[in-house]
């Protein structure tokens, strides 16, 4: 094996959403920042979506799913066990790279479930305390937005205007008042006006495949330049297989494999920012006579409590021409109506509705049409073919309804006994079932989203399905106060191994209503805040 | 426009001549769009699919040499083998609509997306006449917690 001389101050494992986030905080903060990752810089002239057949190459090589996709550079998941399509991007800008960039922060209500609704638990921080890391990540990424929304305490003003919600906003957003029900302009990481290094969006509506104009605030756009500005190092196609502890059980670098070849890469400080289902397997995979079942693990919840969001989408056809091939895609409206808790509907917690164009993926019209409730057992093919695509390209309205997912320790990520990487190292392994309040959740509001689609006029509206994939990954390392009960606490500090931070998704408590970007990346900023202000009195291990 | 992804494989024209066959039973025309063949599915553009999708070859060359007539295969794949139809089917529909003549058709500004940048006062264009009001009339929304209260 061989040894990087340099030692970090600062050892990031993972160059997506939250490594991007606290690279650049800490490289800033003058700290010498190392970054591994298992995969590439994404070149953005071999993104598909100037290609007309953008949505066949997104539906493979661009797939969110690794099993899908399939590069060496990807870890396969067995997913034998799910309901849920799991998945991520791995390279630099991680899940970035192909996010809708849909930005929502989380509601107070979020962090005290447990206060408000008995389920669950608490998260240890709250709304409040979040705020100005939400702040200071939406500046970062130029995120567009309309500000005063109800939905939200007073005081949510993003810094770029809302881009316009076009011909589908308005459309529903007519019907939702019909309804006096909530909606509000979408936000969006997405700068609608020229920011810092990236241009006004050009509404190409493929950000799901990745922005071919670098425009979309993924994190190899928006943060990683400024981090590598400031001397943080990134080291692509290093694939870490351990995280290493010294004889007083601190972190002191990580074992990582880089075209067949072992390295060390010593540190002070290890930050983990590998994604709600890679955060755990490097854990588990980090095995040691202190940790024999996983590194920090011994709360046991290391992998536990995996939440995803199986959210639901309606569609509706309208008769007018909606003009729906502009971008973002990204929100063009988002509704808060049934967020809250009411305990009438026979489930707890709910949901955020939003609108993503449909005409960018007219080939998506074929399982809308042919899965769809109610639609499945009509003719498609044939005759009919061009007629319903007709009948739908452009005039189509999907709502997409994010339910709240609450953690069950049977829920898990775990380290597969028998699949590999491409370096022999375990797989992940996924189980999960949905569970009885996020089902009745979102049948609920599948239903009021129907309801939604007639008050703005469809001539017909229909579920497409009960359980899309989010590529949210959330849950698998909790935080919280107690080490009995949680592996990290508040700061993401691992409770067993003082200069051990997790930053991603695998922090979440609950899973929110919401896509989960905002949150991870509030809560890496903030992390990273508290490691630069912290830094004399941290105990280190290199 | 960009170049197709190359693809080494090529289908035989004998194969081509059945895909048509097949394509045009799928998506036969109308409603003022062509049938698969009038686009010449069969021919350039379920190359550039493949060149897309190359995992998809086995299928579609599977496909073709299943025995029977065209419609009895594609009822029985549908009816015994539904995740084959689908893969088959998908991949015939991909050679369709990306061809720019469909494209134009069913209304896309360009034969691929196409930059379209707002104009400086689009956003507000929609929100002028003050449909967000009420919303903002009906006040805060939000359920507070000890720390909001
Ligand atoms: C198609 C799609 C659409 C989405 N849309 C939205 C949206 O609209 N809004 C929203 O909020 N969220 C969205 N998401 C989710 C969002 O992308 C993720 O929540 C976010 O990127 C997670 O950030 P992260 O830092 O936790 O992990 P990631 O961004 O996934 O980054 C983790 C990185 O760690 C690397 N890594 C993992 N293991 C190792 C290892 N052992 N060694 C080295 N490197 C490693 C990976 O290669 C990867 O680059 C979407 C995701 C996808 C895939
Ligand atoms: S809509 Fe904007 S951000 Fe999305 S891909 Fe197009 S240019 Fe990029």
């Amino acid at each position: 094996m061989k040894t990087n001389n340099d030692v970090a101050d600062v050892l990031i494992i993972g160059a997506g959403a939250s490594g991007g986030v606290a690279a650049k905080h800490l490289a800033e903060e003058g700290f010498k920042v190392v970054v591994l990752e298992q995969g590439d810089w994404i070149n953005q002239s071999d993104l598909p979506g100037l290609r007309p057949e953008y949505e066949l190459l997104g539906s493979k090589a661009w797939h969110p799913n690794p099993n899908i996709r399939g590069n060496d550079t990807d870890y396969p998941i067995d997913l034998s066990e799910s309901v849920a399509q799991v998945g991520m991007f791995n390279g630099v800008g991680g899940s970035t790279i192909l996010y809708a960039s849909c930005w929502c922060r989380a509601k107070p209500s979020d962090f005290r479930v447990r206060t408000l609704d008995g389920v669950a638990d608490d998260w240890p921080i709250s709304y409040e305390e979040l705020v100005p890391y939400y702040e200071a990540v939406e500046r970062d990424l130029g995120v567009s937005g309309a500000a005063g929304n109800p939905a939200y305490p007073a005081g949510y003003n993003p810094p770029l205007p809302a881009h316009p919600i076009n011909g589908v906003g308005r459309k529903m957003a007519e019907g939702l008042n019909k309804l006096g029900w909530h909606w509000w302009p979408g936000y969006n990481s997405i700068p609608s006006q020229a920011h810092r290094r990236q241009k006004q969006c050009d509404r190409l509506g493929i950000c799901m495949y990745g922005c071919p104009h670098g425009i979309k605030s993924s994190a190899d756009v928006a943060l990683f330049p400024d981090a590598l500005a400031h001397g943080a190092k990134l080291i692509t196609r290093a694939r870490v297989a351990e995280i290493t502890l010294n004889e007083k059980g601190l972190a002191n670098g990580a074992v990582y494999i880089q075209e067949g070849q072992q390295y060390f890469q010593p540190a002070k400080v290890v930050i983990v920012g590998a994604n709600g289902i890679g955060t755990p397997r490097l854990l588990l995979m980090s095995k040691s006579n202190r940790f024999p079942d996983g590194l920090a693990n011994s709360s046991g919840l290391v992998g536990k409590r995996f939440m995803t969001h199986p959210f639901g989408t309606s569609v509706g056809l309208y008769e007018d021409d909606l003009g729906d091939f502009l971008g973002p895609a990204g929100e063009a409206i988002e509704s808060m109506q049934f967020y809250e808790t009411d305990a009438s509907r026979g489930f707890v917690r709910g949901s955020k509705w939003h609108i993503i164009p449909a005409a960018a993926r007219p080939l998506g019209m074929i399982n809308r049409w042919t899965k769809g409730e109610g639609t499945a057992d009509e003719e498609f093919w044939g005759e009919q073919f061009t007629s319903r695509m007709k009948d739908s390209i452009g005039h189509m309205i999907e709502w997409m309804v994010m339910p709240d997912d609450l953690p069950e320790e049977t829920n898990y990520v775990t380290l597969d006994p028998v699949l590999t990487d491409s370096d022999g190292l375990p797989a992940a392994k996924v189980r999960y079932v949905t569970g009885e309040n996020t089902r009745r959740l979102v049948d609920f509001n599948l239903e009021r989203s129907l309801e939604a689609h007639a008050a703005a006029g469809a001539t017909k509206a229909w579920v497409t399905s009960r359980n899309n994939p989010s590529w949210h990954n959330m849950g698998t390392c909790k935080m919280g106060d107690d080490p009995a009960t949680s592996v990290v606490n508040g700061y993401g500090q691992a409770h067993d191994v003082p200069n051990l931070y997790v930053i991603d998704g695998s922090l979440f408590v609950t899973a929110t209503g919401v896509n989960p970007t905002a949150t991870i990346c509030a809560l890496a900023k903030r992390t990273a805040t508290y490691i630069a202000k912290n830094a004399r009195n941290q105990e280190v291990g290199a | 426009m960009s170049t197709p992804l190359q693809l080494e494989f090529r289908l035989s024209q004998a194969q081509r001549d059945r895909l048509a066959v097949f394509a045009d039973l799928l998506i036969s025309g109308g409603a003022g769009l062509p049938a698969a063949t009038e686009v010449d599915v069969a021919g350039a553009w379920i190359d550039r699919a493949l060149g897309a999708r190359p995992d998809l070859v086995e299928t579609v060359v599977g496909v073709l040499a299943e025995e029977g007539e065209p419609a009895e295969v594609l009822a029985r794949l549908r009816a015994q083998e539904p995740e084959r139809f689908d893969a088959f089917a998908f991949i015939v529909a991909g050679a369709y609509l990306i061809h720019p003549r469909v494209r134009k058709l069913l209304g896309y500004p360009g034969g691929a997306p196409e930059p379209s940048p707002a104009f400086p006062d689009e956003a507000d264009a929609y929100l002028e006449d003050g449909i967000l009001d009420v919303v903002i009339e009906r006040g805060p929304t939000y359920r507070p917690t000890p720390q909001t209260a």
